[in-house]
Parts: C-alpha cells; sequence; structure tokens
C-alpha cells in the first residue's frame, strides 16, 4: 500500500474496552490488539509490533511511519470536562463517507428532524473554510445552525455555533456551542477507522461540560444520532467517497465536503475513494 | 432494451416510493398524489443518496438526506440549505419511460420504440423475486427467452434484476390463493435446481 495511505494514523480499539486480544481489520489487513492501560500494543499479521499511542480514550496505531505525531485537542485536556466513550458502530460504507457525513449540517432536519434540526430551519448561512497547510488540516469556522435540542443538556431551541476540523484523512473533531457554559465548546469527534474500503467502524468520543446528565444518557443520544446517520450512509452510490467533480453536486452549504475532497486528493488519500468517475 | 415490469400498480400507493432494479441498474419508482407514476435512476444528483428512500409530497419527490426536491420532470426544484436560491437547471434526477398497463409498472431505460406487452385478461396478483437468473426461470418453464408466460391458470412476467436473481409478478385467471401457493413452488423449485 501507498505511504500516503499508510502513514496516518488510526483508531482502532477504545481503551477502556480492551480485556483480552483480539483481531480486527485496518486498511483489509488483519491486525492483533492488546495489553493493558499504558502497555497497549498493536501487531500486524507478521507479528511486527507497530507504533501505538493512548489517547482521546482511544488505542491509535498506523501501518507505516507517520510524518507527524498525532493531532492533539487541547479544549479536551481542560479541567472539569467529561470525556465520554462512546462505543462504536460498524457500518458498510467508505470510511471517508462517514467522515464526509460527520460535517455536513444541512442534513440535520431531515435526518435527525426535531433534534438537531427542525424543517422550518433549513437554510445553511455561508462559513468560512480553509486548508491550513502548516498543520495539514481543513477547518470550517464560523458555521452557525438553529437546533430544537442541540444536545442532551439543552433546553428548547437556540442557534448553535460549530467549527469543524479534519485532522486526519479518517478523523474529524467538532466544536459546538455548549449549552451550560456560553463561551466555551464543546468538543465531539469521529474516529474512523478503516476495515476495508467499504466498510468502517466508527468511534465517536467527546469531552463536555456537562455535569448533570447521565453518562448512559450522554451515550444512548450520540448513539442515537449515528444510527439515523447509518441509514443515509448505507444507501449512497458509488459506496466509494467521488473525489472528482462531475459525479456530484455541491452547493455553498457543502463547502466543508468541497475542501475535505480537494484536500484529500492534494495529499494523494485515495482509500475508500472513486478517483475516476464512474 | 424493451419494457420490463418491475412492479405490480397495487404494490405501489400513492404517495410512496420503493427501490426496484433492472440489469443492475437501481431504480427509484414513485406515486404521485395525483396517483402519476415515475421511474428514476436511484440516486439523488448531490450526494449520491437513493431517491427511493426519499418522501413524497404532492407531484414532487424529495431526497431524504438533504430534501433536495425534484418535479415529476426531474429537474431540482428547491434545494432546503439554500430556501432563496432557484435551483439550475443542470440538476436533474434520471428519468426513464414508465408506464401503468394491465395492472403493472413497466419501465424502459431506453428511448420506447414500442408500447408495453397487451396481457391476457388476468388480475395482477403478487411479484415474487428469485434467486436464479432470469433465464433460469423461462427454461423451467419451457418459454425460453420470453418475458411474458401465459401457463393457462397464470401469467408471469419476468423482470432481470442482475445476474444471479430476478423478480416475477404472476397474474391469475382464476383462483388467487391456488396460484400464489403455486407460483410459491416454483419458486422454491428453480432456486434448489440453481442451487
Amino acid at each position: 500500500m501507498r505511504p500516503e495511505i499508510e502513514n496516518h494514523w488510526y483508531p482502532v480499539a477504545m481503551c477502556s474496552g480492551i480485556t483480552t486480544p483480539r483481531e480486527t481489520l485496518l486498511l483489509g489487513k488483519t491486525i492483533t490488539l492488546g495489553g493493558q492501560p499504558g502497555a497497549f500494543w498493536v501487531r500486524d499479521a507478521a507479528g511486527n509490533n507497530l507504533q501505538v499511542v493512548e489517547r482521546y480514550g482511544h488505542l491509535w496505531t498506523s501501518p507505516g511511519q507517520p510524518e507527524r505525531p498525532l493531532f492533539t485537542i487541547p479544549e479536551a485536556e481542560e479541567q472539569g470536562r467529561r470525556l465520554v466513550d462512546c462505543g462504536s458502530i460498524k457500518v458498510r460504507c467508505s470510511p471517508l463517507r462517514a467522515v464526509e457525513n460527520f460535517l455536513d449540517i444541512a442534513h440535520f432536519p431531515f435526518i435527525h428532524t426535531d433534534i438537531l434540526g427542525a424543517e422550518s430551519h433549513t437554510e445553511v448561512e455561508r462559513y468560512d473554510v480553509k486548508i491550513r497547510e502548516d498543520e495539514n488540516e481543513v477547518w470550517a469556522t464560523k458555521v452557525k445552525f438553529f437546533q430544537p435540542q442541540a444536545a442532551q443538556s439543552a433546553d428548547g431551541g437556540i442557534t448553535t455555533d460549530y467549527m469543524y476540523r479534519v485532522a486526519a484523512p479518517t478523523v474529524s473533531v467538532l466544536y459546538k456551542t455548549c449549552p451550560p457554559r456560553p463561551g466555551a465548546w464543546d468538543v465531539i469527534t469521529l474516529f474512523v477507522q478503516p476495515l476495508t474500503e467499504e466498510w468502517c467502524e466508527v468511534w465517536p468520543w467527546m469531552a463536555l461540560y456537562d455535569d448533570t446528565t447521565p453518562m448512559s444518557d450522554l451515550v444512548s443520544f450520540q448513539q442515537m444520532i449515528f444510527m439515523q446517520d447509518r441509514s443515509i450512509l448505507e444507501n449512497q452510490i458509488p459506496v466509494k467517497l467521488p473525489l472528482d467533480p462531475g459525479m456530484e453536486t455541491p452547493t455553498q452549504a457543502d463547502l466543508t465536503s468541497v475542501a475535505y475532497r480537494r484536500w484529500l486528493k492534494k495529499i494523494g488519500y485515495t482509500y475508500g475513494a472513486q478517483v475516476v468517475a464512474a | 432494451m424493451g419494457w420490463v415490469a418491475v412492479g405490480l400498480g397495487n404494490d405501489l400507493r400513492s404517495g410512496m416510493a420503493m427501490p426496484a432494479r433492472i440489469d443492475g441498474v437501481d431504480l427509484a419508482l414513485w406515486r404521485a398524489v395525483s396517483g402519476a407514476v415515475h421511474a428514476w435512476g436511484d440516486r439523488c444528483p448531490h450526494r449520491g443518496m437513493r431517491l427511493s428512500q426519499g418522501f413524497v409530497r404532492g407531484e414532487t419527490l424529495s431526497c431524504i438526506y438533504h430534501g433536495w426536491q425534484y418535479d415529476s420532470d426531474g429537474g431540482c426544484s428547491y434545494i432546503p440549505a439554500h430556501p432563496d436560491l432557484v435551483p439550475p437547471k443542470s440538476i436533474c434526477a434520471t428519468t426513464y419511460d414508465c408506464i401503468e398497463s394491465g395492472g403493472l409498472i413497466w419501465v424502459e431505460l431506453d428511448a420506447p420504440t414500442s408500447k408495453p406487452p397487451m396481457l391476457p385478461d388476468a388480475a395482477a396478483l403478487r411479484s415474487l423475486q428469485i434467486a436464479a437468473p432470469v433465464d433460469d426461470v423461462a427454461a423451467f418453464l419451457e418459454a425460453p427467452d420470453q418475458s411474458v408466460i401465459d401457463t393457462g391458470d397464470a401469467v408471469v412476467v419476468l423482470q432481470p434484476t442482475d445476474k444471479a436473481s430476478c423478480m416475477i409478478h404472476v397474474l391469475a385467471r382464476q383462483n388467487p390463493k391456488q396460484t400464489s401457493r403455486w407460483a410459491e413452488t416454483l419458486r422454491k423449485q428453480i432456486e434448489e435446481k440453481a442451487a
């Protein structure tokens, strides 16, 4: 496999969920993982140890030689946040389609009806999108959307501010208005493990200012949202994400997705992508 | 390729959308509130979502993903993320000719040069999926290369879906219960033979 694909960090497990050694897939190849906190390990099929990092509730590895250390989320390190392991959901779709859906707000009124959006408020206002060359990340800022129930801790409808960040080809982080603490951002991530080009395991994870909502409610809220997304992700044609323009039709609301696709193409990341227009 | 039956008219109620397939081509069938039937390519031009999962309002079909709304000619008429925008004419679903005749819904993927076949006088009964190629069904009924097969008690109309499976649409001359059981037995025999 090409270095453009291997030389990235990938999530392969929730640290709190690792008990006995187990096999999983990464980029179509079998790996084995196990160990204890502080001493987790990942091995390829030939028995070679791969690099590992434990961070943000998850175990990260790379089959290649990543050019950069694992991305950081400084906000997630702040005192007083609750760190929420949300478990995982396997989805029969391209890992890149899963990330792109996470970056999209225009679907909220139709897929997360009366939760993250409502049909009475569908407009997506212009926002800023940039490929940050220094960090090699995609960022969308000044994103605003009306939400009937933005989070488990939200009471009634509010206009929610968002920032979206693609920190690695299969990793996205979103920052959103934190209802109990104006001025702070809640952090919700989508860590995607590419099992194959058309099958992925999605690990959502959160770092929230919310001292009151029971943990099980936080987890089931996020699981419900992602189950709704899965009904879309398993019904897109083609299954792989088309990187060339022409096959699909973006509008201004899709600027993040356009930048994501352009960035993937620029860095040569084609795993789960359809490069030649069908 | 000629007209292909894709379902029973009665199975597609007003305001409903459902998927169908002809020779590997995925279709969204939908019936407007007026009763008109439509067969479109099963993907929204925006982000490839299946339009067969969409919702019908009046004479329009909307994609479930972002609510993009399409008129009966396939042209996009409304994009909810941009309520004031008049969508460019270039945003258009793929449309196919679609006719309801003899109790069945017929689709022609190419430009139509004829009308759907006239069916014998029989009542549209049910559709069944068969896990065998369409040629196996025709051969089993000793009517190779035919797509409308009259067995006397029943009329069987064949729909190739992909290489390994097909649909049959069954019409009954009389005794619908008996014909329905016969069709199930037929399916079982063909699938056993194919396996």
